[in-house]
């Protein structure tokens, strides 16, 4: 009897021991060698989500010498890369990229039922903020926010403003306006800058809101003024366009791309991870890629990044019943 | 005269012999993923860009852009020999082509397609040198509005697409509808009949279920037959009939004008243009009925209409900076990897870049012609292969499309599903074209209604308040007020060939 409990209990620490020393060189060796890196896209190969996933990937590569695969999961806005994401085993070797406000959203609107929650990822960082813009054409009497929320008061509902589609970052940039102005617009769901932008120009519409790197082009040929950015600096893309905080509303909006381990990543691994994601994000190569695509690198900690998921958290569950004109 | 000699300029560029075997690589990769089903020509660039990352810009644009039109080409090959659409644009052709194909007429089929596809191509390309700036402005006359009702236009052609009875016709043209309407609710957000399954929150996705309504249908529909290889004899010669070459000059013609124009709007895609010009073609035939039996007009117009419609879409990419449609939104991608934003400013800052990769189009042109003529007798030899085993591979090569697209199994799935309910539908002498031209065009026109009504707030006006959207839709009223007194003589004074549609 205390024979066998005596050698139960060794059998114990020794399990023990062993579970340790493979914690704790998991972390050490982490990543091991030959082993890859799964990288989750939920979104199309050659967007600007995957474009950016790619870019990072293969600098995260040389940091971490390790290979670091994009594995693309396109489809329900993301949903069904978020999904294999919370399913995988929590051991840094599978990572996925999130989009902000849109991972919230799946979150936070019941109607889309999904089998995960905010407490089901890890951030490991931030990588990519695509600041929101609110554009007009370039003869629009409009010359400045206030122009615009102005006439919109005056006539409620009457102005039009496009999205690139329904709860995108977007139309919550633009709920978000209605509720701090108090204006009121007749908001105009496409699908993609691409339609959008045409009816902009087309003056089927009277005022865009999308992203930095969707409008430089249209900026560049001086078909369209942008009236803000909605971010609390200047974009290096367009130098010279206000701030919608420099105008007196403090709107942040725009895409916020960055990533996730699924829970109970090992901490010591995340932070590999993050500090991978930094020095790749610092090289040479990898800033100038981005800047090509007109991607703004926005890094962010853990720490930070955790900090926007639960700002995130709150401003989207206030605004889902508005998000689905009920 | 400027254009001209920027043209010419754009000649010396791409008749470099590096940029001449960037424009044949792309080319020949083109084919190649036009010929695989599943794979369509989006993804398929996406995946190839990394093979130019190291190549000069103008080499990787003229290379991609290569890419991108001769998926076009390599779509219809599958179509034809196999009833298997390469890719979405050439789906159409299966229906008339692979009937020809049957009949001994594969090689004529296929020649006919790669000039369509020839003329349509070289027919856009001139458009983009000569009237890019004025048809971009046609283009931006196109907001929601207009498109609804260039939508209504498209499904009043539905009953063009009618075979013997017009309440099968109407009856598959609403499943496509029903159908169309699978997926997140555009306006409010709400799931729409996807039984809780994720994977349809975005709708039906197009690729699987027209590879199993139409390929993966047929192959049921011949495995019940004994299994002998007659049709492999029958390949025929490449040259077209005099008569074949007659009838498809009108259908080639039109083609190049639809495809371009449609090309210009943002929104619409290739598979919409080769659609449109398949009942375009049926309406404006004197034989209707021998549409669905190999009718040679069925094949040339889509497919001319179809790479007239790609390399139209570049029209916008080019003068507005605005990326068309999905596969042009990757082309984008590739422009500004290689420090290029693409817009009228393109032609001040770097024209021998844009003249160049303009005329590589001609260029590209002329070697998809010339390496798919000859081609032509490999790619008939597939029929050589016995049914037992080109099935079976076939099959293999389904499946892998399916998943291959969004790597989703549940995408396999669909395609089984739709296989199974082709099967049946062809059976019950149902026609499938109508269902597609209404799956294709429902959710265009759905979302565009509706963004109409946001834009107005709800009120109905708005879509005869444009001058453009009212004309449309008049000319929609008159097409089916037409078709209607052809259908149904008794309510009219019905026109001498009105029983051969409404038997």
């Amino acid at each position: 009897m205390i024979l066998s409990s005596l050698r139960m209990r060794v059998t114990v620490l020794a399990a023990a021991c062993m579970l340790l020393a493979a914690v704790s060189a998991g972390a050490q060796a982490f990543p091991a060698k030959n082993k890859a890196i799964t990288l989750i896209v939920g979104f199309s190969a050659g967007g600007s989500s995957d474009a950016g996933a790619r870019i990072l990937a293969s600098g995260m590569e040389k940091v971490l010498g390790a290979k670091v695969e994009v594995l693309n999961k396109p489809g329900a806005s993301g949903q069904i890369g978020y999904t294999m994401l919370s399913q995988a085993k929590p051991n840094g070797y599978t990572i996925g990229l999130a989009s902000l406000p849109g991972i919230m959203v799946s979150i936070m609107d019941a109607d889309r039922k999904a089998a995960y929650k905010k407490d089901s990822f890890q951030p490991i960082g931030l990588q990519v903020l695509d600041a929101g813009v609110l554009a007009v054409k370039a003869d629009s009497p409009y010359q400045s926010i206030k122009d615009l929320i102005e006439d919109a008061k005056a006539r409620p509902r009457k102005i039009t403003v496009s999205t690139t589609g329904l709860q995108t970052g977007d139309h919550f940039s633009i709920l978000q306006l209605q509720k701090l102005t108090g204006a009121e617009f007749a908001i105009v769901h496409f699908d993609g800058a691409g339609t959008a932008m045409t009816s902009l120009l087309g003056k089927k519409i009277d005022a865009y809101v999308g992203n930095v790197g969707d409008v430089l082009s249209q900026l560049k040929s001086g078909d369209i003024r942008i009236l803000g950015v909605m971010d609390t600096q200047e974009s290096p893309f367009m130098p010279g366009v206000k701030t919608f905080e420099s105008q007196g509303i403090s709107l942040l909006g725009g895409s916020w791309r960055g990533y996730l381990a699924p829970a109970g990543t090992p901490k010591a691994i995340v932070d590999k991870l993050s500090a991978a994601m930094k020095t790749a994000l610092e090289t040479e190569e990898v800033k100038s890629s981005m800047a090509k695509l007109g991607l703004q690198i926005r890094y962010m900690n853990a720490e930070e990044y955790t900090k926007i998921w639960d700002e995130y958290g709150t401003v989207v569950k206030e605004l889902i019943p508005l998000s689905k004109n009920k | 005269m400027s254009v001209l000699q920027d043209l010419l300029m754009g000649f010396s560029v791409a008749l470099s012999p590096g940029n001449l075997l960037y424009a044949f690589l792309g080319s020949a990769f083109g084919t190649l993923i036009g010929v695989l089903p599943g794979i369509g020509p989006a993804a398929g660039t996406a995946l190839l860009i990394p093979l130019t990352a190291r190549l000069p810009p103008t080499g990787a644009i003229i290379m991609l852009t290569a890419i991108f039109y001769g998926t076009q080409y390599g779509g219809t090959i599958t179509s034809i020999l196999l009833n298997v659409p390469g890719e979405a644009a050439s789906a159409i052709t299966c229906i008339d082509g692979h009937k020809m194909a049957l009949k001994g007429r594969a090689g004529a089929a296929l020649s006919i397609a790669a000039i369509g596809s020839f003329i349509g191509g070289l027919f856009a390309t001139i458009a983009l040198v000569f009237l890019a700036g004025p048809l971009t402005k046609v283009a931006l006359e196109f907001g929601p509005v207009e498109f609804f009702a260039l939508m209504v236009l498209g499904i009043s052609l539905l009953m063009g697409l009618a075979g013997k009875s017009m309440v099968k016709a109407l009856m598959m043209g609403i499943l496509g509808l029903i159908l169309a309407m699978v997926g997140m609710d555009p306006v409010r957000g709400a799931p729409r009949f996807t039984f809780g399954r994720m994977e349809l929150m975005d709708g039906l996705n197009f690729v699987p279920v027209i590879m199993g309504l139409f390929g993966l249908a047929d192959i049921l529909e011949n495995a019940e037959e004994s299994l002998s290889s007659t049709v492999s004899a029958k390949v025929g010669s490449l040259m077209p009939s005099k008569q074949e070459i007659k009838d498809s000059v009108g259908p080639i013609a039109r083609g190049s004008v639809l495809g371009t124009v449609l090309g210009l709007i943002p929104g619409m895609t290739g598979s919409m243009a080769s659609f449109l010009s398949y009942s375009t073609e049926k309406k404006a035939s004197k034989h209707p009925e021998k549409f669905g039996q190999g009718a040679i007009e069925g094949v040339a117009g889509p497919e001319t209409a179809n790479n007239a419609h790609a390399n139209g879409a570049l029209i916008p990419l080019f003068t507005l900076g605005i990326p068309a449609s999905p596969t042009v939104a990757v082309l984008m991608g590739a422009f500004l990897m290689n420090g290029l934003i693409p817009g009228p400013f393109l032609f001040r800052e770097q024209p021998e870049l844009v003249w160049g990769v303009i005329a590589s189009f001609f260029v590209g042109n002329v070697i998809l012609l010339v390496l798919n003529l000859p081609l032509v007798g490999v790619w008939v030899k597939m029929l050589k292969i016995p049914y037992s085993i080109l099935f079976a591979v076939i099959l293999a090569f389904m499946v892998i499309g399916a998943y291959g697209a969004e790597s989703s199994i549940f995408d396999v799935f669909i395609m089984l599903l739709f296989g199974i309910l082709g099967y049946a539908l062809k059976k019950f002498d149902f026609p499938l074209a109508p269902m597609i031209l209404t799956l294709i065009l429902g959710p265009t026109m759905e979302r565009s209604l509706r963004r109409s009504m946001e834009m107005s707030q709800g009120d109905f006006s708005i879509l005869f308040a444009s001058p453009l959207a009212a004309t449309l839709l008049v000319i929609s009223l008159v097409v089916l007020v037409s078709s209607a007194l052809k259908v149904f003589p008794g309510t009219g004074k019905g026109k001498s060939d009105s029983g051969s549609v409404g038997k």
